[in-house]
């Protein structure tokens, strides 16, 4: 084995094309190298991830027998695994390969070109400091659970679930609420094609209801998630509905008669049209089994329904109803795991200027959809102050949207854009138009954003449809006087204009925002949010549907707001991902991995505190006769971040191929020697 | 004050049990102000244990110290329990060791004693003098009377007790098993103006004043040798591979020495004083431990050695917590 022998180092100088030699003297650098120690060969090219460069590479390790490997060029983020392999295709190990980064931490960032030069030399020079130091590394393989774990039924969870079943993997789908369906289910029509959203999903959710390969699992949550790509244990809560599930048909006679009957408002309704306490959230819902509400009912809040007792249980034919169910803990093995929590929408609370709390003619977009939707309270007029018996009310004539309403708005934290609001505004502007003909409508926007396809042709037809968009961005919206007209503050912004806008229905355009509860999700698979909240994938082009823990992936609006499109394309993206690892059966793990020195650990633990993965532990450890405890890594789950290392007092964890005594003498060189 | 006698009646009742391997408390010295530390194995030896402000030194720093020696082939580890006498500061070691897993709390009985107060040695020899004979002493209210080998001295409180019994925060201790006399009120608060007068100096001075310190370090380790908080079975100053500090006692490498040391302790140091009292050259150490207790306390709003079920601060991690020094 060549690897035992002297070092014998290669150093490979990419040019980049021009990106590091318009900067760096790259000859200089290869003529540097080649006179530093243990180096044997020292080579240019322009493109050393290129084919023939990689060759070049191959062909030197046979003939020279070199068995260390520097390629100096860009990130290693960007070629690691590429030269790795290539390492590995000429038969020595690939973790024989360091990199120097010339290109993102060099040329990218110096204009002096001598400078630039001398620094690209110090930093080969401190990589063959650290190749002489290098450690063959084995690469290790576990199996893979063919089952995928999915929490979410919206339509990201929806769709990623059906790939997965239909490739014949097990699908184990996780729904906090009663139904599948989430967010879109909640939706009238669906933009630029003003499809009906209901009728595009509910054959989907039927599907997954269906499916031999799809356990669903609705009104249920994941309460511990342990174990590492391939092997992750669930457990996972089902909720009590007090409705035998098996035995329920949905017939519905329950919920007519609940003592609470169109009492509580509804979730489903966005809490404008009312339900019982034992209810199903919308008609279409899937599974269509009742569920009493825990928190309303009367019999399990007081002990107590009325003085015959709870007619719901007098009501149902086949005695479904079963006060005494409790949660039931069903614990699960699967290889993989997506997550599809989905978004809430912006609070208007936090926006008190524009009035939502106050008044009942101020709704958010999502209250819109629910009001003119054919299954919402109305029946899909878009009739408003209705009484509690659903009488009376008034047709708006003027109604007015608002773009941006918690979104591109640093004063309530939120810079980033929700790219589905100004189509669905611009579709509900077309929708009440359909309904209200004679309707004064308009819009007030900060720009439009119509970047999909289809989308820039939709919204042309809108304005065409005597639609007046103004730009301004309101500042105050406020009720004047006893009845139900609204004042909307605003400034058109294009004539430098202040206007007084009146208006009889004001339409919040809110954006979408990370689920309040995503600290719960965080928390169990340790995942990492970007700045704006979502789930931060693992890269921002190149891996968008993975997550830094392996085996997890993100599908929907819990990374980010996304259209159905969209969000559909990454719920595929992310049963592909999740599909490869199951297909193939196996998984590398990281190589890199941390390695305990049990003689000097002290079992303090903060390693296994600070770990994000969770892949440390503290493990019971013989020393001498004297039972001690000292940490001990996981290897499947270790990702090799070295956070460990950093937290560790006594050095007694290290990460393979960053150990303190590797990257202490790569410091030295780059340091002012004495 | 402590009843010595029942002090000494429940050291034997603890070294008779079964499950105690061996208690260690104070026994009077024959160097003057300070008491000895005593580790008894028998009930018999317990009448020569006493607690009075001489019984400065933090006995929970011998817990984590004790050998583990290598058990005979066939033979049973001892897991029998240490019993321990803590004052109120020293309590705070046992609470951060804990919190750190040095050793479980079925490993220890701590023997816990309200305390007003112990003598600093250096401003006792200021006052009286330098002794090697028999010294005892008492607290009555505010006043402590030193009795050097009977001649009896009265002071004033604030002129002879360590500078961390002045700013006590926790006179009682904070975990015990027994408690040896009665609860006393604290009297005292913590104010860090020490930290503000180092605060109010200059870099240069600082730099200047840290030069001089450190230059007179001899690199005895006596500080961390005595820190209930360092117990790592090899310490990184002392490690050769790789050496993050070499031997040599030159100003670079004590600086570097003693910056490692305090860093260690950030969110772990407790305030013993232990390290700046037995320092040969008396380094004034705390002040870097003081001014990263009240970072510490200021930044993470967290205090070491208060709460058993507590995260240590190194390894616990909040969104809120200040990035201010990420530039």
């Amino acid at each position: 084995m060549a690897e035992n022998y002297r070092p014998k180092i290669g150093v490979y100088v990419c040019h980049c094309g021009i990106n590091i030699g318009s900067v760096v003297d790259v000859p200089a650098v290869v003529e540097y190298a080649s006179k530093l120690p243990g180096v044997a060969v020292s080579r240019e090219y322009t493109y050393m991830c290129s084919d023939p460069g990689q060759n070049l590479i191959k062909e030197d390790i046979e003939k020279e027998e070199l068995n260390r490997v520097i390629v100096a060029s860009c990130s290693p983020r960007m070629h690691e695994p590429t030269f790795r392999k290539t390492l590995k295709e000429a038969g020595i190990n690939p973790y024989f390969l360091e990199m120097a980064n010339i290109r993102e931490q060099c040329s990218w960032v110096h204009e002096d070109r001598d400078e630039a030069t001398e620094k690209a030399k110090k930093l080969i020079e401190a990589s063959v400091a650290k190749a002489l130091l290098l450690e063959a590394l084995e690469e290790k393989e576990v199996d893979v659970i063919p089952s995928c774990l999915i929490i979410g039924a919206g339509i990201a969870g929806i769709q990623a679930a059906l790939d997965i079943a239909e490739a014949g993997f097990k699908v184990y789908l996780v729904e906090k609420t009663p139904s599948v369906g989430g967010h879109m289910a909640q939706l009238d029509k669906t933009f630029p094609t003003l499809d009906c959203s209901a009728c595009i999903l509910t054959p989907k959710m039927v599907d997954v209801a269906n499916h031999p390969n799809i356990e669903l699992m609705t009104y249920s949550q994941l309460e511990e998630i342990s174990g590492y790509v391939g092997n992750f244990k669930a457990k996972i809560r089902k909720k009590a509905r007090y409705v035998n599930f098996d035995t329920c048909t949905g017939c519905g006679v329950c919920a007519e008669n609940c003592r609470l009957a169109g009492r509580i408002p509804s979730e489903f309704d966005e809490f404008i049209g009312m339900r019982g306490a034992i209810y199903l959230p919308f008609p279409q819902a899937v599974p269509a089994k009742y569920t009493i509400d825990p928190q309303r009912c009367l019999q399990l809040t007081k002990g107590k329904c009325g003085k015959e007792g709870p007619a719901c249980v007098e009501a149902c034919g086949p005695g479904c109803i079963d006060f005494e169910q409790e949660d039931e803990i069903v614990e699960i093995e699967c290889g993989t795991v997506i997550v599809a929590t989905g978004y809430d929408v912006f609070d208007c609370r936090r926006k008190p200027e524009y009035g939502w709390e106050e008044n009942a003619n101020v709704m958010t977009g999502l209250e819109f959809e629910r009001l003119v939707s054919a299954s919402g309270p109305t029946g899909g007029k878009p009739i408003l102050g209705r009484d509690k018996k659903g009488e009376g009310g008034y047709e708006p004539k003027k109604v007015a949207f608002i773009h941006c309403v918690g979104s591109r708005d640093k004063s309530v934290g939120n810079e980033y854009c929700s790219r589905v609001c100004c189509m669905y505004l611009a579709k509900q502007a077309h929708l009440i138009r359909d309904k209200l003909p004679e309707a004064e409508i308009t819009v007030f926007y900060m720009d439009v954003r119509a970047f999909g396809k289809g989308f820039e042709e939709f919204y042309d037809r809108v304005r065409r449809e005597g639609i007046r968009y103004v730009r301004g961005n309101p500042s105050e919206i406020y009720r004047k006087g006893d009845d139900h007209t609204m004042v909307i503050k605003v400034e058109d912004t294009l004539t430098g204009t202040p206007l007084e806008y009146e208006a009889d229905l004001v339409v919040l355009g809110v954006g979408l925002e990370p689920r309040s509860d995503i600290r719960e999700i965080i928390d169990l698979f340790k995942l990492s949010q970007s700045t704006d909240g979502f789930f931060l994938e693992a890269h921002p082009k190149l891996r968008p549907v993975d997550t830094a823990s392996d085996g997890v992936f993100l599908a929907g609006c819990c990374q980010g707001p996304k259209d159905i499109p969209d969000t559909v394309a990454q719920a595929k993206g992310a049963a592909s991902s999740a599909l490869i690892l199951m297909a193939y059966g196996k998984v590398k793990v990281e190589a890199q991995v941390s390695v305990v020195n049990p003689d000097e650990c002290r079992g303090c633990g903060f390693c296994v505190e600070v770990c994000p993965f969770g892949a440390i532990e503290l493990v019971d450890e013989n020393r001498m006769g004297n039972i001690v405890k000292v940490a001990l890594v996981n290897e499947a789950l270790c990702k090799g971040c070295g956070s460990c290392a950093a937290a560790c007092l006594s050095g007694a964890i290290q990460p393979r191929s960053f150990k303190d005594e590797q990257i202490l003498p790569q410091i030295a060189v780059l340091g002012v020697k004495p | 004050m402590v009843d010595e006698k029942k002090l000494q009646d429940k050291a034997k009742e603890t070294l008779i049990r079964d499950d105690v391997r061996r208690l260690i408390g104070w026994k009077r010295s024959t160097y003057g102000y300070e008491a000895a530390p005593a580790v008894l194995t028998d009930a018999s030896q317990a009448d020569q244990l006493i607690f009075d402000p001489t019984c400065v030194q933090n006995l929970a720093s011998f817990i984590s110290l004790e050998e583990k020696k290598p058990v005979a082939r066939g033979a049973e580890p001892d897991t029998r329990k240490i019993a321990v006498m803590v004052k109120g500061c020293d309590s705070r070691a046992i609470v951060q060791q804990l919190v750190e897993k040095a050793y479980s709390r079925d490993d220890v009985v701590v023997l816990g004693i309200p305390c007003m107060g112990v003598i600093d040695r250096r401003k006792a020899e200021k006052l009286f003098g330098e002794t090697a004979g028999q010294v005892s002493a008492k607290v009555d209210k505010e006043k402590v009377a030193v009795d050097i080998e009977g001649d009896v001295k009265t002071v004033d409180r604030k002129d002879i007790l360590m500078d961390k019994c002045l700013r006590c925060r926790y006179p009682n201790p904070l975990v015990s098993d027994f408690l040896l006399g009665e609860e006393v009120e604290k009297w005292a608060d913590d104010d860090f103006a020490d930290v503000d007068d180092f605060e109010k100096m200059s870099p240069e001075e600082k730099w200047k004043h840290w030069d001089e310190q450190f230059s007179k370090c001899i690199r005895c380790y006596s500080c961390k040798s005595v820190c209930p908080m360092c117990y790592c079975v090899e310490c990184v100053v002392t490690q050769l591979k790789p050496q993050w500090t070499r031997r040599s006692t030159d100003i670079s490498e004590n600086t570097a020495y003693h910056i490692q040391r305090a860093w260690h302790l950030a969110g772990r140091c407790i305030e013993c004083m232990e390290c700046q009292r037995v320092c040969p050259v008396d380094i004034p150490i705390m002040t870097l431990n003081r001014k990263m207790t009240r970072d510490v306390k200021e930044m993470f709003d967290y205090e070491p050695g208060v709460d058993p079920e507590g995260e240590p601060m190194l390894a616990s991690y909040n969104p809120q917590d200040p990035e201010d020094y990420i530039m």
